[in-house]
């Protein structure tokens, strides 16, 4: 497998850096500490201006698709595309739900089940998995999602069938709300972003995109390749576990279709499209995913074929995706005047 | 409940399976091997030519063993021009061709879904006579399905080995720079691979509808259903994929038999985890490098 080269997009590190035809791209200035802050001081500051449940909802869902999206993005940085991220959603969905409901626990417990439960998994099947390259590991990732999806059909009497399970309830009495729930979700999500960011700037974050860039040569620089994919594949399952967890608390029901293909191939589409190979790209691909759909109802099967459409052109043009876009308009227009004779 | 009477006729329904998966199986197959390309639309290919078998057979009225070929002609003339503006960009890119594809899919799938709304239809068997051989009873329908399948696998077989656009396909598949410099036009190589790949899957899809039922979301079991049979016989592999689709169907109709669906496909996909940890490369494929 080709891996796409992230050394264009500006990921040498300070000092030998060469001079670049195309430069800043729309995430330097998203990425900076004052624009973020703003950002986030925007959605805290939201339902004191609007108290709209749908608009709350809205922002609920974007932040549990957040969570969804940033942790696939961790596992996708370490080079390997999972197409089965949804099934650890689940895991982490079914395992909250059931300790809640039939166990009583409360619910911060029962939430860091669900961040175990999918991180125990993916370590038993990660240092198995993620020995398989490429094409190897998209299509045992798919085949994974499968199975957990007829576990979660054929298991009646712990996952309720098909049918699944309805009532799942509020985190407490005040979470009820949809006001402080909102709280709840923006405060994991950022919480759970920052985290992921600061891991990636880290020596960490160098270590994984030193592997996703060349494992032998990792190897050789004495970077433990196998159990550094490992753990980050645990957290990145785990984390997803999370945002499946607070789905379930959110929606009061969950059932194996939530959890199935469409939802993996989803958090795929949001990674690629906003972006594979910068923290901002699923943020982006995020808010495009969520926003757009919940803006377009009446259309669902027309958006899907859109972001087949944006899918096939952003694979096949430009890997870069929507955070990238700046240096793809730069690109263009660059072309456009070597054309016509002044580079 | 292992009497000869139902073991025959899990054997008569294993032939009838594998012969669509083979169908299914060989055109992903031959698009990684000559291509490099993993073509996550093959099961929406499929769906279409289910579509395409339920209009000319099931309205129009044709006859059977002139709409299922025609179904499928039609199914793969039309993705020429897909070729042309989606397939042309991803030849040689394994990882882009993964990701693009799916979205191709989910656009196909989806227009599906807009054209002929999502509620499943079927598709009437070609015949609905039984067939008495002994002490047993067959549909026919099984056979003449096994029978275009067994041809079409044949007239496959003899093109690649025998003629001279075939043996191009396979010099192309082994190295297109080397094929290219011997003269070989690797763009029409492609288009015509890509024709055959396409032709198999929509024929197979057909197959598919008559057994099971038809709805736009048909084609995700059958990409599946390639994905296992190629991972088995190993990727690129043509006798790995007669290998591979022999093994599933005639697993699929025992297990699914005698112990439900939900078995059969822990036990199938469970064995293609594990091949593909101790020999991902396959049964039959060659190792890569």
């Amino acid at each position: 497998m080709s891996k796409p080269s992230t050394i264009e997009s500006g990921a040498l590190p300070q000092g030998i850096r060469p001079r670049r035809l195309v430069e800043q791209p729309v995430r330097r200035w998203l990425t900076r500490p004052g624009v973020l802050a703003i950002i986030v001081l925007v959605l805290i500051a939201l339902p004191l201006v609007v108290q709209d449940k749908f608009i709350l909802s809205v922002g609920v869902t974007t932040f549990i698709t957040a969570i969804a999206a940033v942790s696939l993005h961790l596992i996708v940085r370490t080079g390997h595309v999972s197409l089965g991220h949804a099934a650890f959603m689940g895991i982490g969905a079914y395992v909250s739900a059931i300790a809640t409901m039939q166990l009583n626990l409360p619910f911060p417990l029962a939430l860091t089940l669900g961040f175990l439960a999918p991180a125990v998994i993916a370590l038993l099947i990660g240092p198995v998995v993620l020995r398989l390259t490429g094409k190897y590991f998209v299509l045992v990732t798919f085949l994974f999602g499968e199975i957990v999806r007829t576990v979660f059909v054929n298991w009646q009497s712990v996952t309720g069938g098909s049918s699944g399970i309805s009532g799942v309830p509020a985190p407490s009495p005040l979470f009820a709300q949809p006001v402080p729930f909102y709280y709840l979700a923006l405060a994991l999500a950022v919480v759970i972003i920052a985290f992921i960011a600061r891991l990636l700037t880290s020596e960490i974050g160098r270590t994984i995109d030193s592997i996703r860039e060349s494992e032998p040569l990792a190897r050789c620089s004495g970077v433990p390749v196998l159990q550094t994919k490992v753990a980050i594949f645990m957290l990145g399952c785990g984390l997803a576990g999370v945002a499946g967890a607070l789905q379930g608390h959110f929606v009061h029901y969950i059932d194996p279709t939530s959890f199935s293909m469409d939802q993996s191939l989803n958090l795929v589409v949001i990674n690629v499209v906003g972006g594979m190979y910068t923290l901002i790209g699923p943020i982006v691909g995020t808010l495009f995913m969520v926003l757009l759909p919940e803006f377009l109802r009446g259309y669902v099967e027309l958006q899907h074929v859109f972001f087949g459409i944006v899918l096939v052109l952003v694979m096949a043009f430009f890997s870069g995706g929507i955070a990238d876009i700046g240096t793809l308009f730069r690109r263009l227009s660059h072309e456009r005047g070597a054309r016509r004779g002044n580079p | 409940m292992f009497s000869f009477s139902v073991l025959a006729q899990v054997f008569v329904d294993g032939i009838g399976l594998s012969a669509i998966y083979i169908l299914i199986a060989l055109g992903f197959t031959l698009l990684f091997g000559i291509m490099r390309v993993v073509n996550f639309a093959h099961g929406a290919f499929a769906m279409l030519g289910g579509y395409a078998l339920y209009f000319l057979y099931g309205n129009a009225g044709l006859p059977y063993l002139v709409a299922a070929p025609l179904a499928a002609l039609i199914v793969a003339t039309v993705a020429l021009v897909l070729e042309r503006f989606v397939y042309r960009f991803f030849y040689q890119k394994m990882f882009q061709s993964m990701i693009g594809l799916l979205g191709l899919d989910m656009a196909i799938t989806y227009l599906a879904v807009i054209v002929w709304n999502a509620e499943e239809r079927s598709v009437p068997p070609s015949t609905d006579a039984l067939m008495q051989m002994g002490g047993l009873v067959f549909p026919e329908q099984k056979l003449i399905i096994a029978g275009i399948a067994a041809v079409a696998l044949l007239g496959f077989y003899l093109f690649t080995h025998y003629s001279r656009y075939g043996l191009a396909m396979r010099a192309a598949a082994q190295d297109v720079d080397i094929a290219e410099a011997q003269g070989v036009n690797s763009t029409a190589i492609y288009r015509l691979a890509f024709f055959i790949a396409i032709f198999m899957a929509a024929l197979a899809g057909g197959f598919y509808a008559q057994t099971y039922a038809l709805s736009p979301f048909a084609g995700q079991p059958q990409l599946m259903i390639a994905f296992v049979v190629v991972i088995l016989g190993g990727m690129g592999s043509i006798p790995g994929v007669a290998l591979g689709g022999l093994l599933l169907g005639f697993a699929n109709s025992f297990l699914g038999t005698f112990y439900g669906s939900a078995t059969s496909i822990f036990v199938s996909f469970g064995a293609v985890i594990v091949l593909l940890i101790v020999r991902p490369w396959g049964l039959l494929g060659t190792r890569e490098a």
